[in-house]
């Protein structure tokens, strides 16, 4: 049973309803973690690889999942930023092995947060200390301290390591997502109006 | 005056869990190199201790800011490079130290081949000497005088060593020493790489070697063959600073400063030749590199001057700076088209200039000893820092940084524009006729000024979007230079730019690749960059192609220079230094073929 399945389910919502943005820096493994959801729901794969910046898309049970590789290139920026809008959920992918780009990886976190399409929307964000099995990981408690998510006060986030090549860790990761989507979204006027709909049914 | 002001810093500074690695180095002796072939690119130093009595130096290799690898140098090293040597995959880096009269060339860390510059002639009278010497001890004294007479730098080792000791060790030297080579070599003191063909992303390179002795080299790091060899001018200098622009197999430049201020230029035909003198400064250099878009020459200078010279020694323009340039270091900032010059002062302040402007600043603890900028880890653009207290500093462009002027002079031109706007003549505008339908609609338009507004600016966007999509679309989807369209002839366009600039000639070549139909109303269009290149003439009409008799038409393209500095716009790069060329068929709004051809680089018009 795909992690995905089970998402679309629970919420019930109506389909292509639903975007979760896969963000972070290039390499930090957001396309190992996009085909693992992909190889997990045993679906036909969509791959939109759109000019300038990487985007991988997926589309499955309701759910779109795209892939935005927030690498070096500035003049894209406004395109990738033109996503967030359309968003119910975000995963925010760390390489927790590349200490050096922490700070870059702060560094756009703030930006993100900052985002006038995101800064008053309550949306969770899942981060994924991604390759745990390196060497030079650092554990998810260090990552939170190292890029202050403990002063992330208005929206629900959550941390936990991954590796992206197993699978260790993204279930995890997925169904915390999911519960908080749902919160999010039975809370939210929208919320109320998708319960009105799926009552109809 | 300039600061960073209430603004965000453009750089993100590094730190580490541990503490910052310390290191003793220079520029020259800093590489980022692929060295593990896995995409993750390491930082390489020579951290040289001088310290102990011995001075010894160590490659150490850095992940990040972790020390990951060291070894012992046999040497001080004046330079590391790391550059490829072939096309084979995977592509493997090599490095290139060179230490004396040696480099020592390393894959995977290991030492592998060791290329020693060939030896210096050496004066027939002083061989003749040393024949001399261990036989006839009578003569001893007339054969050091005729020694002394020959000029001291040119002599060998040996016989500068032999005339420094006293009279009671000559003996003995002489006895161990009497059947030894009298040989002599120059010392390397700069290298740099040189591409040996176009910039693609790592492509081999050959190595550019500047020996004390005034020697300029090619070496070939293949076979380890020299490839060219001049000297840096007619008469024997010592070089000091070594800055390389353009590629081996077409053109290249390299430039040489000297001890003495003097600065040399060295063309691919100078091989076997030498140098010609650019201009001469009376204070020496602390800073000498060629910049890559428009090759300019900026040197920085002991008495506090930034200064910009055109290839032929022309001064352009020249900043005072506040304080001893230390070193410099060009930044190329693709993303944004510019490249920045960073110089760092004594004292612990970098500036970062934009031609002759001032576009940022940071202050780190102390004088900034060495600096290196490029690809780091999986970051593109990094910047290390080492001071001369032997700390390292590593800083990120943000991905948010801007770069502009804060040079007080631009204030100070805006602010006594506007005082005179206001004072002056302002002509009152004309009014329209007062009817009650406009009124109704200022009274609209007064209240609901933002939407108004608002909703213009969304639909003027949308409709900028709409046009630049379907132009990308049209152009992208017949870029080629044959066309694709089976319902006319197919055609076939090449093209050629002849001329050093500003004004260059573009011919094309259109070919009627069919047999038998022809090929008519036929138009070309050229588009450029308006700051960058004006064409007088920017669309023809052709006359119909026949099937194999190619048409040749020509344009003028005349590269735009700044009219008081004589140097191409900052936003041209290598990159965007193109010209479109669209063939299309009259009455029809999709291009037969859409190119772009890459405009050489223009020489300034003096
Ligand atoms: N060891 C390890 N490698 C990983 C992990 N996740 C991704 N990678 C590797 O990291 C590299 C970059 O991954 P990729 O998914 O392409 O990153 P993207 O640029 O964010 O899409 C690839 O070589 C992956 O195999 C992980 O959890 N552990
Ligand atoms: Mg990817």
């Amino acid at each position: 049973m795909g992690m995905l399945h089970n998402l679309a389910d629970l919420l019930k919502i109506k389909k292509d309803k639903m975007t979760i943005l896969v963000l972070g820096l290039n390499n930090s493994g957001k396309s190992t973690i996009v085909n693992h959801f992909k190889k997990s729901n045993e679906q036909s794969a969509i791959m939109v690889p759109t000019v300038g910046f990487e985007q991988q898309q997926f589309y499955s049970m309701g759910v779109t999942i795209k892939a935005i590789d927030m690498s070096g290139a500035t003049r894209y920026r406004n395109l990738w930023e033109t996503r967030f809008k359309t968003c119910q959920g975000i995963i925010y992918v760390i390489d927790s092995s590349d200490y050096m780009r922490f700070v870059v990886v702060k560094d756009e976190l703030e930006a993100l947060l900052q985002h006038p399409d995101l800064m008053n929307r309550n949306i969770p964000i899942l981060f994924y200390g991604n390759k745990s099995d390196c060497e030079d990981a650092l554990s998810s408690v260090k990552i939170a301290a190292a890029l202050g998510l403990e002063n992330i006060k208005e929206k629900p986030w959550h941390i936990c390591s991954s590796n992206a090549v197993s699978g260790e860790g993204l279930e995890e990761g997925v169904q915390w997502l999911v519960q908080h989507i749902r919160y999010a979204m039975l809370n939210s006027h929208d919320g109320a109006k998708l319960k009105a709909h799926s009552k109809n049914k | 005056m300039a600061t960073s002001g209430t603004t965000a810093p453009n750089w993100l500074n590094v730190d580490t869990e541990d503490e910052m690695p310390k290191l003793t180095t220079l520029s020259s002796c800093m590489a980022l190199s692929d060295v593990q072939c896995d995409g993750y690119v390491r930082l390489l130093a020579a951290d040289i201790s001088l310290e102990d009595d011995e001075p010894s130096a160590r490659l150490k290799v850095f992940r990040g800011l972790r020390l990951k690898q060291e070894q012992l140098l046999p040497g001080i090293p004046a330079a590391i490079e790391s550059l490829y040597i072939d096309e084979t995959e995977p592509k493997t880096p090599v490095i290139a130290v060179a230490i004396a009269e040696s480099v020592l060339f390393f894959r995977h860390m290991k030492p592998y081949f060791k290329f020693t510059i060939p030896a210096l002639e050496v004066d027939d009278l002083e061989l003749e000497v040393w024949r001399q010497l261990p036989v006839m001890p009578t003569k001893r004294d007339a054969l050091l005088d005729s020694l002394r007479n020959l000029e001291h730098a040119k002599l060998s080792r040996k016989s500068q060593k032999l005339l420094q000791l006293s009279e009671e060790e000559r003996e003995s030297f002489i006895s161990t020493h009497a059947d030894s080579p009298v040989g002599r070599h120059g010392n390397i003191v700069a290298m740099c790489c040189l591409k040996r063909v176009s910039s693609d992303a790592n492509p081999p390179s050959h190595l550019v070697l500047a020996t004390d002795t005034g020697d300029i080299l090619i070496l070939e790091p293949q076979g380890f063959n020299l490839v060219y060899q001049a000297r840096t001018c007619a008469y024997e200098t010592t070089p000091s600073l070594l800055s390389v622009q353009g590629t081996f197999e077409t053109d290249f430049s390299i430039l040489v400063g000297t001890r003495n201020g003097g600065v040399y230029l060295l063309r691919k035909s100078t091989n076997e030749g030498h140098g010609q003198e650019v201009f001469k400064i009376s204070s020496p250099l602390t800073g000498l590199l060629m910049l890559p878009i428009d090759q300019t020459i900026v040197v920085t200078t002991m008495e506090h001057f930034y200064q910009c010279y055109s290839k032929r020694g022309k001064l352009l323009y020249q900043v005072q700076l506040n304080a001893l340039p230390v070193c410099i270091l060009s930044l190329t900032l693709s993303h944004f088209g510019i490249t920045l010059l960073a110089i760092a002062l004594q004292g612990g302040v970098v500036q970062f200039y934009l031609q002759r402007y001032l576009v940022d600043e940071f202050v780190v603890s102390s004088t900034v000893a060495a600096m290196l900028y490029g690809r780091m880890g999986m970051e593109d653009h990094v910047l290390t820092l080492v001071t001369q207290e032997n700390q390292m500093f590593v800083k990120i462009l943000r991905r948010l940084a801007r770069f502009e002027p804060k040079s007080s002079a631009l204030s100070l031109a805006s602010k006594t524009a506007a005082g005179r706007k206001k004072n002056g003549d302002v002509s009152i505008l004309d009014k329209p006729k007062k009817s009650s339908i406009f009124v109704e609609q200022a009274v609209r338009e007064k209240q609901h000024a933002k939407a108004t507004y608002g909703s213009f600016q969304v639909e003027l966007w949308r409709l900028r979007h709409t046009a630049a999509r379907a132009t990308i679309d049209a152009i992208n989807s017949s870029e080629t230079s044959i066309s694709g369209d089976l319902t006319h002839a197919p055609v076939k366009l090449a093209a050629e730019v002849c001329g050093t600039g500003p004004a260059f000639r573009l011919y094309l070549t259109v070919q009627n690749l069919s047999s038998f139909k022809m090929a008519s109303n036929l138009v070309v269009l050229l588009h450029a960059d308006r700051r960058h290149y004006t064409i007088q003439q920017s669309m023809a009409r052709l006359p119909s192609v026949l099937p194999g008799v190619p048409l040749r038409v020509d344009f003028e393209v005349v590269a735009v220079l700044d009219p008081i500095d004589k140097l191409p716009p900052a936003t041209l790069t290598l990159d965007n230094a193109q010209i479109r060329v669209m063939l299309l068929k009259s009455g029809q709004a999709k291009p037969l073929i859409a190119a772009a051809v890459s405009m050489p680089q223009s020489e300034a018009a003096f």
